[in-house]
């Protein structure tokens, strides 16, 4: 197996708050080779972006990483150890330069009275030993190879004079333009309308081929998912409840919840029947549940085990894990009867 | 840069007309106080021992002009404001406005403007370090420091540090000269001696407008330091100095040069009251007297338009930074 670019161990997100500190992920791990597409779902709230956010340092300054937590990223230079970095001249290595991040919102991920044009040029000088000149010239051919037309006049435009499908190719085209190895995709999709969505997921795909760039794609979106990530990363309150190829996930998905959020998809063929929603809300981080985190929700809830005690993960098939009790003792039970 | 002339100067013809504006709501609210220039002459001359009888008054009103039409009349004052800049003779005092306010309006604007200056001085940094630190104590002593600025009158902050001073230094610090420079002509000197004691009027008058400044500021600067462009900027590697700077301060900045208008506003209707307990012998005092005593409604009248035009003015300049900070602005009222 390839070595992974980008390794995340025991990752526990904490905040300091007023009303104390708060768990917002608690021990997640996981890796994503180069060239890999990896999906992170979940409903808002179950940490996805805060995960996101910490590949890059940039949550907020009440943020707690957890001693032992370690994100490490494979460069051509070595090993970085990700939340080890302090000053902004170690961030900068990651920050625009291996990584680069394409938010939600594109209108309001550009500065309102700065051109996107020098926007472009700020980050690759800062990441480049271009000229000034030759900035523009990869910035316009970066605006031109997302399929904005006119890319030259549009280079001297601000966000506000772009549409809404062009602005999210702008970030895209800002986001590649220092070739980075890993990008964050953190539902970029999601502002857009239907139509405009389905063309920036094919440019995205297109561009990972031609630059050979992983993704890290978070979405609540499981449609999305079928269509871009070749791995899936299931979240539910800060915890990973399965992983999986996007095949394993979403032909067999073994978690409980993983099962409600596809059964919450509205089907082609029952079309009048009514949606099954997952039951009750995500709780709130302040009153996390004991044992599995899940148990409040789920349907196959096992009184004194579930919430008692913490599920570890159960390897199913290759590469494909979940958290779960019930999971488990399915496992458990078929390796168990032919013995 | 044609357009920006061509909006520069669609702007200033809309302050024009502004002012012409603002000069009828003036003269007709002179108009309105009871009696005229002529009456309030002969009272005047009455109450030092002259008779006078009613044909005296009418042979003063035609003297004056003041049996033309109100229009006419307003017209003829507007013409020698805009053409000759004439405000015309005080009503009481039988001398010229321009030479009786002279320098007067300028050590005014200076004051009111300098203590602006100061206090955005003052402000923008202040509120940019209480916005972006996270610093308890220094975050409690900005919010202590401006909640005093804006609970405390002006007028007791003044008459504070005068009793303060008396008792100290044996000196009221009040006017704005001392009395050796008080009728002097300009020299290095009396520059000097008026920088002595400009200093206390410009401070009462900035401290409110300090306060007041550097609320909007934090508060503009914490509202766009929490935007999602600016967490964006951060992970394109953009970091200290310049992202400060570069990102959430250039966007803080529109509002706050928005702001510059009405705070001017608020030390010119300021400065009468501090004029008085200061005893300064500045535009101010000369207003209140004016107004309130002699009841000069040429003069007064003459010196609220010198204030309303300098508040367009200045609402002039806001307008021509703003479109020059922001491209929404510029887009807005440019086209294109």
């Amino acid at each position: 197996m390839t070595q992974p670019l980008i390794s995340v161990e025991n990752l526990s997100i904490k905040f300091h708050t007023d009303e104390g500190l708060i768990t917002a992920v608690d021990k997640i791990s996981f890796d994503i080779a180069p060239g890999e597409v990896l999906g992170l779902v979940g409903e808002s709230g179950s940490g996805k972006s805060v995960t996101a956010k910490a590949l890059m340092q940039l949550n907020s300054s009440n943020t707690v990483y957890t001693d032992d937590s370690r994100i490490t990223l494979q460069t051509d230079d070595g090993t970085i150890d990700i939340l080890e970095l302090k000053k902004a001249k170690e961030l900068n290595l990651i920050r625009g330069g291996a990584i680069s991040m394409i938010f939600q919102e594109p209108m309001a991920s550009f500065a309102p009275a700065i051109t996107v044009g020098k926007q472009m040029v700020e980050q690759l000088m800062l990441h480049s030993s271009m000229t000034k000149k030759e900035a523009r010239e990869h910035a316009i051919d970066m605006l031109d190879r997302v399929g904005i037309s006119d890319a030259a006049r549009r280079f001297d435009q601000h966000a506000f004079e772009f549409s809404g499908g062009m602005r999210q190719r702008a970030m895209i085209a800002m986001a590649l333009s220092t070739k980075p190895k890993l990008l964050i995709a953190d539902e970029p999709t999601t502002a857009l309308d239907v139509t405009i969505q389905a063309q920036v997921i094919d440019l995205m795909k297109d561009l990972v081929e031609e630059f050979g760039m992983a993704i890290l794609f978070i979405t609540h979106d499981l449609g999305v998912i079928a269509q871009t990530a070749d791995r899936v990363a299931v979240m539910y309150l800060g915890e990973l409840v399965e992983t999986g190829s996007v095949r394993q996930v979403i032909r067999e998905p073994a978690h409980p919840y993983t099962q409600g959020l596809l059964n919450a998809l509205p089907k082609l063929e029952k079309l009048d029947e009514p949606l099954t929603p997952v039951p009750g809300d995500i709780p709130s981080p302040l009153e996390r549940p004991s044992g599995c985190v899940f148990h409040t929700r789920c349907s196959q809830f096992i009184e004194g085990t579930c919430d008692a005690s913490i599920p570890s993960v159960t390897a199913l098939a290759d590469g494909h894990a979940a958290a779960c009790f019930v999971v488990d003792q399915a496992v458990r039970g078929k390796t168990e009867v032919p013995a | 840069m044609f357009q920006f002339a061509q909006f520069a100067a669609t702007r200033f013809g809309l302050a024009i007309v502004t002012l012409l504006l603002v000069s009828f709501i003036v003269f007709s609210l002179m108009e309105l106080v009871p009696g005229n220039c002529a009456e309030r002459y002969l009272a005047f001359k009455n109450t030092q021992g002259s008779q006078i009888t009613v044909e005296d008054i009418a042979a003063e009103e035609k003297r004056l002009g003041l049996d033309r039409p109100f229009i006419v009349r307003w017209g003829s004052w507007v013409g020698n404001v805009f053409l000759k800049g004439d405000f015309g003779e005080s009503c009481i005092l039988r001398l010229s406005i321009n030479r009786l306010l002279g320098e007067k309006i300028f050590l005014t604007l200076g004051i009111c403007f300098t203590s602006l200056l100061f206090a955005y001085l003052i402000a923008i940094p202040f509120g940019m370090i209480s916005a972006t630190s996270t610093s308890a104590t220094a975050n409690n002593a900005v919010r202590f420091v401006s909640y005093l600025g804006l609970a405390m009158p002006n007028f007791l902050l003044a008459l504070m540090i005068m009793l303060f001073s008396t008792v100290v230094f044996g000196d009221s610090l009040t006017g704005l000269f001392s009395k050796e420079f008080r009728d002097a002509p300009w020299s290095y000197d009396r520059v000097i001696d008026f920088l002595s004691r400009a200093w206390l009027p410009i401070f009462i008058l900035g401290w409110s407008a300090t306060a007041f400044a550097l609320q909007t500021v934090r508060a503009l600067m914490s509202d766009e330091i929490g935007k999602l462009y600016v967490t964006a900027a951060k992970a394109r590697g953009v970091s200290g100095a310049r992202l400060l700077w570069r990102y959430p301060a250039r966007h803080a900045l529109g509002p706050i040069v928005n702001s510059l208008g009405f705070d001017l506003n608020r030390v010119f209707n300021e400065l009468p009251i501090v004029a008085v307990i200061l005893t300064l012998t500045e535009m101010g005092a000369l207003l209140l007297e004016s107004l309130a005593r002699s009841n000069d409604q040429q003069l007064a009248g003459a010196i609220i338009f010198i204030l309303t035009a300098s508040i367009v003015f200045l609402n002039f300049i806001t307008d021509m930074l703003l479109a020059v900070l922001d491209p929404r602005v510029r887009r807005s009222v440019m086209g294109g």
